[in-house]
């Protein structure tokens, strides 16, 4: 069997696989679902970030030869568009959309020494992989606080390695570091039901909103959160901006 | 050096009255040791982890003790230690005190007819003083030199600021690696499992063990005193975990007096030997037995000097005494304990009759050439016992209780009553730590000793004497 | 610069704990929480400790460091490096359990007992087991995690192999590949690339270990203990678990070439001194370091 071939029928198990998972959501959910969306914006110029110097570690500043790393702690967008913001809801959920849990896997990966995507959310109890794309040693050491039931951990990943496969207990933000590569910083979002990370517009969709009306959290990892009322109609959408200053 | 105050109530009179307060006072405040804030400042460590109570040990701090004063961990070492940390405690007690001495000789008083009075004679009554005082001055210096070489040195002073040096010593740890070998040279503690030097008791009777000091009437062996320091080399072996423990101590039979004796060539041994279990919840009890064995002089080259005056013991003449028994520290879960010790005591013939006794220069025999014993003198024995218990209420609180007893069984001199020099007593008392931390210690004290001796009072009756004290007992 | 970014990172981590602790559920721990977990037992052997009965021993060796509500903040808390151990949050170093559980009541007990090198945590072993159990038990009844979760399954150690000039070689072969010189230098030093900057979990300076100086390592310093650290790691702290990606027979093999890298005489250290073995160059191309 020739690799191709391979990738084929491994692509369209996914598929399948998400497919069923897709429509053995919709069975869970009430009809008429909705969605909330808008865009966060950052007010005034983004703040500078810092370039990182990853000279400890000779692989990585080879694979930063051309495009030097620098810190994500604002990542903005033409048009001021601020990205890596969770949204959530943190007010009126009830029945089946608070209880459910979000059925995609999402990865989490380690390349060039950074961590794509810098800010992961999840839903509690969700699935997600931590991989590896480096031929350098990571350590992959998320730092939650275990009074909420989330419970540290601290695995290797050499060059080559398995993707660990994990989920979180409880909402909580949690911070994650590899120890090896000091600048590699990123956020475990666990959150309980829908959510949304705006993208490099600023842009975002809670999808699977049912009707009523809500409170959509933003979460910046340095610019705090905000949080504002929306409405969603059965089958419509509401929406939220949201303009967070540089902190 | 430690003298018990009963061998001097044969004499009294007026002055006599004077020196037995003097005495006691002195008893109060002579050193007693080693509670040592500067290593739980080392080490972190709260009193409590080391000391039952302080200054007394617990087992952690008694292998603390037999591993060279380390945890035997990276933090043993000076050169791992904050550069300015000095390992320097002191430790004084300020304290009120009663004492009452029944049976006390005192002048009696008549007019001389012209508006004054005179002593018209004598008379025996019951003496009791009170007032406030402190204790003497104890520096404390112990540690490490480096891993495996500790050392102490504590100067310390009577109530007057007068000091000595109570403990001089250096000691190598963990001889080839091997915590069996440990050795030990100076000035130091003989290796009591109860060590009077960490009694949790102040007063002037109830203050030492009775045991660790005891002499029948009339004995003239001032050695064999287990309580007080004394000057030799010690070998020293434990188990890793402290539960087997032996020692071995060779001894200058000069009761800790510094200054080479001239021609005294009296060495004694002292030797113990302990193995402890582990009982479950109620705890880690021990039991041991040791044996004090050797020669003192009995022999002076000079005449007998006046109190003080430098005497020279003879080459010859050296006599033998030995004390020897069982220890036993018995624990019922983490509130109560018991230690128990005993003793089977002899000494020779000649200390029975007087002779020996140079050290404070009143050397009452010399066992010249062609003297001759008194007929029918026997070498005098006794048996003694002492039980401690304690409870514990909290590591801040303990209630301390204490019994002793010696028997004499064989008197020297025929004839002498069968009880005679016989010792009964009983102390009562608390500690009270108001706060528990590991940089400073600080109890209240407050303790009652009563003590009671057969035929010598002044008129051959028994004598009582009891003590009530209170004060601050702490060091930093 | 590095030293900017971190400054960086750490008041961004300062307002994230801000933010972690407006969500619910981070409770914090009182003595009433206590209480509720008093019945805790704990079982090493055919012993079984009650978190009650180990109170009174509590007080009197372990407050002063761990604290009243041992969460670590006893009177010493801010003059012994490494800090004292918050039982409240049931992270522990020292486990025969993979990362991310918690230790077996057997972890606990032998922690006890072999203490802390180059820490202020001596070695408890005047305790009865008894006690010592006891002891297991009230550590647990900080944390609420004993109520709800099981302790890992140990991980399992295969029987130790006969050390040979060939396994050696191989564990120099995997300390090269997963990288251990990246903390511990090439020469165990721990004074690798990234040993600068490593901090634990609560962002406090910490050190890896240095194999050279003589230490014991604080889990414990039997072939068997060395082969658990790296095979768990040490939760709390920077040194995370191989478990997934060395096997059990290279991990021998790791253990062994760990040997030559200390200044303890040991036959491991004989054989490399024959070999010749040269430290590993991180600069070489993979597979030839």
């Amino acid at each position: 069997m020739s690799k191709t071939k391979n990738f084929a029928v491994v692509l369209s198990a996914v598929v399948l696989v998400c497919c069923g998972a897709l429509i053995l959501g919709q069975k869970v959910n009430a009809a008429g679902e909705g969605k909330i969306t808008g865009t966060v914006k950052l007010d005034g110029t983004a703040p500078h970030m810092k370039g990182i110097d990853m000279g400890k570690d000779p692989f990585c500043s080879k694979a930063h030869a051309t495009d030097p790393g620098k810190m994500e702690t604002y990542v903005v967008g033409s048009g001021g568009g601020l990205e890596n913001v969770v949204l959530y809801i943190t007010e009126g959920l009830t029945g089946p959309a608070a209880s459910q849990t979000a059925t995609t896997e999402p990865v989490f990966d380690q390349k060039n020494c950074m961590y794509t995507p810098h800010v992961l959310a999840l839903d509690v109890d969700q699935k997600f992989k931590v991989t590896t794309s480096d031929q350098t040693t990571h350590n992959i050491h998320p730092l939650p606080n275990p009074m909420t039931g989330n419970i540290p951990w601290n695995q290797s990943q050499p060059p080559g390695a398995a993707p660990v496969e994990k989920s979180w207990k409880a909402p909580e933000v949690i911070p994650v570091q590899c120890n090896i590569h000091p600048w590699m910083h990123g956020w475990f979002v666990v959150v309980k039901g829908p959510y949304a990370t705006s993208d490099s517009n600023g842009a975002y969709t809670i999808n699977n909103v049912p009707p009523g009306s809500y409170t959509v959290t933003a979460w910046h990892e340095a610019a705090g959160t905000q949080t504002q009322k929306v409405t969603v109609a059965a089958g419509g959408s509401g929406s939220a901006n949201f303009t967070f200053k540089a902190k | 050096m430690r003298v018990s105050s009963y061998s001097r109530l044969r004499d009294v009179s007026y002055f006599g009255s004077l020196v037995l307060f003097a005495v006691t006072v002195m008893l109060a405040c002579s050193p007693r040791a080693n509670a040592l804030p500067a290593f739980a400042r080392k080490y972190g460590l709260r009193c409590s982890a080391c000391h039952e109570s302080w200054p007394m040990l617990n087992y952690f701090g008694q292998k603390f003790k037999d591993n060279g004063y380390q945890l035997m961990n990276d933090r043993d070492a000076p050169i791992w230690q904050n550069p300015s940390y000095w390992p320097v405690t002191f430790r004084i007690t300020p304290i009120w005190h009663r004492v009452s001495t029944g049976k006390v000789m005192v002048d009696t008083y008549g007019s001389n007819g012209a508006g004054g009075s005179v002593v018209t004679g004598s008379t025996l009554q019951r003496v009791s003083n009170s007032g406030f005082d402190i204790s003497g001055l104890d520096f404390h210096t112990g540690g490490t030199l480096e891993k495996n070489i500790s050392f102490y040195v504590l100067p310390s002073s009577n109530n007057a600021a007068q000091f000595h040096f109570e403990t001089v010593m250096g000691r190598l740890d963990n001889l080839f690696g091997s915590s069996w070998l440990n050795v030990k040279l100076g000035k130091f503690e003989l290796d009591n499992l109860l060590s009077e030097k960490r009694i949790l008791t102040l007063t002037g009777n109830g203050g030492i063990y009775q045991l660790y000091h005891f002499r029948p009437q009339g004995d003239g062996n001032v050695f064999g005193q287990m309580g007080d320091n004394q000057l030799g080399l010690e070998v020293m072996g434990h188990s890793w975990n402290d539960r087997t423990r032996y020692s071995a101590a060779l001894l200058s039979s000069v009761d800790g007096q510094v200054g080479l004796p001239y021609g005294s060539n009296a060495y004694s041994g002292f030797f113990t030997f302990s193995q402890a279990f582990d009982t479950g919840k109620a705890g880690v009890q021990r039991i041991g037995a040791y044996a004090f064995v050797g020669e003192a002089p009995t022999n002076w080259l000079t005449q007998t000097g006046p109190n003080g005056a430098t005497v020279i013991p003879g080459a010859v003449g050296n006599k033998s005494f030995s004390r020897e028994g069982f220890v036993g520290q018995f624990y019922f879960g983490q509130h109560v304990d018991l230690q128990v010790v005993t003793q089977h005591g002899q000494d020779s013939v000649w200390f029975g009759q007087g002779y020996g006794d140079f050290i404070d220069g009143v050397a009452s025999g010399n066992n010249t050439t062609g003297t001759t014993l008194a007929a029918g003198a026997q070498a005098p024995s006794w048996n003694g016992v002492l039980v401690e218990p304690h409870y514990i209420y909290s590591p801040q609180l303990i209630f301390i209780g204490r019994f002793e007893t010696i028997r004499m069984s064989q008197q020297s001199t025929p004839g002498t009553a069968s009880n005679f020099g016989n010792i009964s007593t009983y102390t009562i008392g608390y500690r009270y730590n108001p706060f528990m931390t590991s940089r400073a210690g600080f109890a209240w004290h407050n303790e009652y000793n009563w003590l009671h001796q057969d035929g010598t009072a002044p008129d051959g009756t028994n004598l009582n004497t009891s003590e009530l004290l209170m004060g601050f007992d702490f060091d930093f | 610069m590095q030293r900017n970014n971190l400054r960086k990172w750490s008041s961004v981590f300062g307002a994230a704990a801000v933010v972690a602790f407006a969500m619910p559920s981070s409770a914090q721990q009182t003595k009433y929480d206590f209480e509720t977990r008093m019945n805790i037992e704990s079982h090493v052997g055919n012993i079984t400790g009650h978190a009650k009965d180990a109170k009174p021993d509590y007080r009197r060796y372990c407050v002063g460091c761990h604290g009243e509500l041992g969460d670590g903040n006893g009177e010493n808390f801010p003059w012994v490096d490494p800090k004292p151990r918050n039982f409240q949050l049931g992270v522990f170093k020292c486990r025969s359990t993979p990362t991310g559980t918690l230790p077996t009541d057997q972890d606990l007990f032998d922690s006890i007992g072999r203490g802390f090198d180059r820490s202020n945590m001596p070695q408890w072993s005047t305790f009865t087991k008894q006690e010592r159990t006891d002891l297991v038990a009230w550590v647990k009844h900080f944390s609420p995690r004993w109520v709800g979760e099981k302790p890992g399954t140990p991980i399992t150690i295969p029987p130790e192999p006969e050390v040979t000039p060939e396994r050696i070689k191989a564990g120099r072969e995997v300390f090269a590949r997963v990288q251990c010189w990246k903390c511990h230098g090439v020469l165990g030093q721990g004074d690798g690339p990234s040993a600068a900057t490593l901090t634990d979990d609560l962002g406090r300076p910490i050190a890896p270990f240095n194999f050279a100086e003589g230490a014991r390592p604080k889990c414990g310093d039997t072939d068997k203990d060395i082969y658990r650290i790296f095979m768990t790691g040490l939760d709390g702290t920077p040194m995370p678990s191989f478990a997934d990606n060395i096997k059990p027979d290279e991990a021998w093999d790791l253990v062994f070439y760990l040997r030559t890298l200390m200044s303890q005489h040991s036959k491991e250290k004989a054989m490399a001194k024959q070999l010749g073995l040269k430290p590993v160059d991180p600069n070489a191309p993979a597979g030839q370091q």
